[in-house]
């Protein structure tokens, strides 16, 4: 054995204090530790590892794929409806000054953006350009269409406003018959705020499942470590000093389980963008495919490590409070 | 730097582990207790590492009187302390180096300074050249001395030790003493606890005999023979 005096300064404790590194520098330190620690011990495991961030990171996943999904049934709905406008028809024999009377009646009310008066003629050349009706036309006598008046709502009026419109309209004199062509929208619309209020409790139940796994990550990892705690706080450990590995922990699961979750939701984008694309082609090219947005996509990482710090901090606060006790 | 006024300890079931005992460790002083088992030499020492609180008395370290300690002082307290434990309590996942650097990671000193105070450590206690090994493939004597390094290396003011040759050969109880003996020169204040007689003997320090939880004799170092 090597017998190496210590100075004198090993057993004073002013010497000792005025060693004593500044608080600021210790707690960098103990995070620089605390941190590089938590990386080793998910390295040192690493297919445990990767079974928890996978566990989490689908959880996560899932609301993000029905966010893609409600966003684009959304877009379709928005690219479809956007010319729908509702369709009111004169009674016969209704000429063009009392078309315009009705047309101004309503023009007047708060629900209305804009009113077009198409005349009886227009209708006509309308049909004449549909193949197959130019030969039917010709053959008639008279023009039997009656003025329409093509109204188009203000923009995110709710469901009893339309159907208001529709009554006043219904009312006007001179009208017979309404046809509102957007009612299909307003039932859309009613499934995406169903679909969209259960995305949000989707979301809180897997968040809630992806703390409940870190959680358990992390209780069996302080109850497997329940020897080294005792020696860490014997010899002068804090409990948040113990905790700290632990808390780092959850935080790294969370933030690699939010990475997986968007690695696979952008899979999903990718995947989904062929069958859209047809589907677009099909409507004329009026509907296009959305993907996620980019701050949803930064922020589901930072979020996920958020509950990977909460589910980690409620158990070891808990565990270590207990072994310190004991 | 280490008093015990009037201190008793009685745990649950009503066994009486301590009974007014009183004495003083100083700087720079070495002191064994000793008795037979059952003495109550583990619970002083554990009052001293607040493992437990005394029923009765007052316990002090170097001025601090543990019975107004609140809980979340305590790890402060055992900072002051290096503590040698008969089991090593080391570390068995992390290296020698690991294990020593733990107090002063606790500290939150640096990592160069971290690493210099390790190692001048290890030299001290002979154990340089096994930094990166790991504690299992230590022997047991090698082991104590790692758990005595850990110790020492943020360097207490004051040492205790449970049984820390329990599980050695003479030689290698003889040498973990001197190792002791030295910090007690550089003034640290030494308490050790251990039922060897001979090697108490050997090493002609202060003695503090326990006998069913009180202090029977308080041998001064000049008269251990």
């Amino acid at each position: 054995m090597n017998a190496v005096r210590e100075p004198r300064r090993a057993a004073e404790p002013e010497k000792t204090r005025r060693t004593e590194p500044h608080k600021v520098g210790a707690w960098r330190e103990h995070h620089a530790w605390s941190l590089s620690i938590s990386l080793r011990r998910l390295g040192a495991r690493p297919l445990g590892t990767l079974l928890t961030v996978a566990v989490m990171g689908v959880a996560l996943a899932l609301p993000l794929a029905f966010y893609l999904l409600l966003g684009n049934v959304q877009r379709m709905g928005d690219a479809l409806g956007r010319n729908q406008s509702i369709s009111v028809f004169m009674k016969p024999g209704q000429n063009a000054g009392m078309a315009e009377t009705a047309a101004s009646a309503l023009r007047g009310r708060p629900e209305v953006a804009d009113i077009a008066v198409r005349t009886p003629k227009d209708g006509l050349d309308e049909l004449a350009e549909v193949q197959g009706f130019s030969g039917a036309l010709q053959s008639l006598d008279a023009n039997p269409l009656p003025f329409v008046l093509s109204v188009q709502p203000k923009p995110g009026l709710s469901a009893d406003d339309i159907a208001r419109l529709v009554d006043a309209m219904k009312n006007t004199p001179g009208v017979d018959m309404v046809q509102d062509t957007g009612a299909w929208r307003q039932r859309l619309d009613a499934l995406l705020g169903v679909g969209s209020r259960a995305i949000s409790l989707l979301a809180a139940l897997l968040g809630v499942a992806a703390l409940l796994v870190v959680g358990n990550t992390i209780r069996v990892d302080i109850l497997s470590r329940a020897e080294e705690i005792g020696v860490l706080l014997l010899i002068g450990a804090s409990r948040p000093f113990v905790r700290r590995p632990y808390l780092y922990t959850g935080i790294w699961l969370g933030f690699l389980a939010g990475v997986l979750a968007v690695v696979l939701a952008v899979l999903l984008e990718l995947a989904m963008v062929g069958p859209v694309s047809r589907l677009a082609a099909a409507y004329d090219g009026s509907v296009s495919f959305g993907g996620l947005p980019a701050w949803l996509l930064l922020s589901v990482p930072f979020a996920s490590a958020l509950l990977g710090w909460l589910g980690a901090r409620l158990v070891s606060a808990r565990q270590i409070r207990r072994m310190a006790a004991a | 730097m280490i008093g015990f006024d009037l201190v008793s300890k009685r745990y649950e079931g009503d066994h009486q582990a301590l009974l007014d005992v009183s004495f003083r460790v100083d700087a720079g002083e070495m002191a064994f207790v000793t008795g037979h088992s059952g003495a109550g030499k583990s619970t002083l020492l554990k009052l001293l590492a607040m493992i437990e609180r005394p029923t009765n008395g007052v316990v002090t370290l170097d001025g601090q009187k543990f019975n107004t300690v609140r809980a979340h002082d305590i790890p402060r307290l055992r900072r002051k302390l290096g503590m040698v434990f008969q089991d090593h309590r080391l570390l068995l996942d992390r290296s020698v180096f690991a294990n020593v650097e733990l107090p002063l990671v606790i500290a939150g000193v640096t990592p160069s300074e971290r690493s210099r105070r390790v190692r001048a450590a290890l030299e001290k206690v002979g154990l340089l050249s096994y930094e990166k090994q790991l504690p299992s493939a230590l022997s047991t004597g090698e082991q104590q001395r790692v758990g005595i390094a850990r110790a020492i290396v943020a360097k207490p003011a004051v040492l205790i030790a449970d049984e820390p040759t329990g599980n050695l050969d003479p030689q290698l109880a003889m040498e973990i003493m001197s190792l002791f003996a030295e910090f007690q020169q550089v003034g640290t204040a030494v308490l050790v606890a251990s039922h060897d007689l001979m090697l108490i003997k050997r090493m002609k320090k202060r003695v503090v005999v326990l006998d069913h939880g009180k202090l029977v004799a308080d041998v001064p170092a000049t008269e251990v023979q």
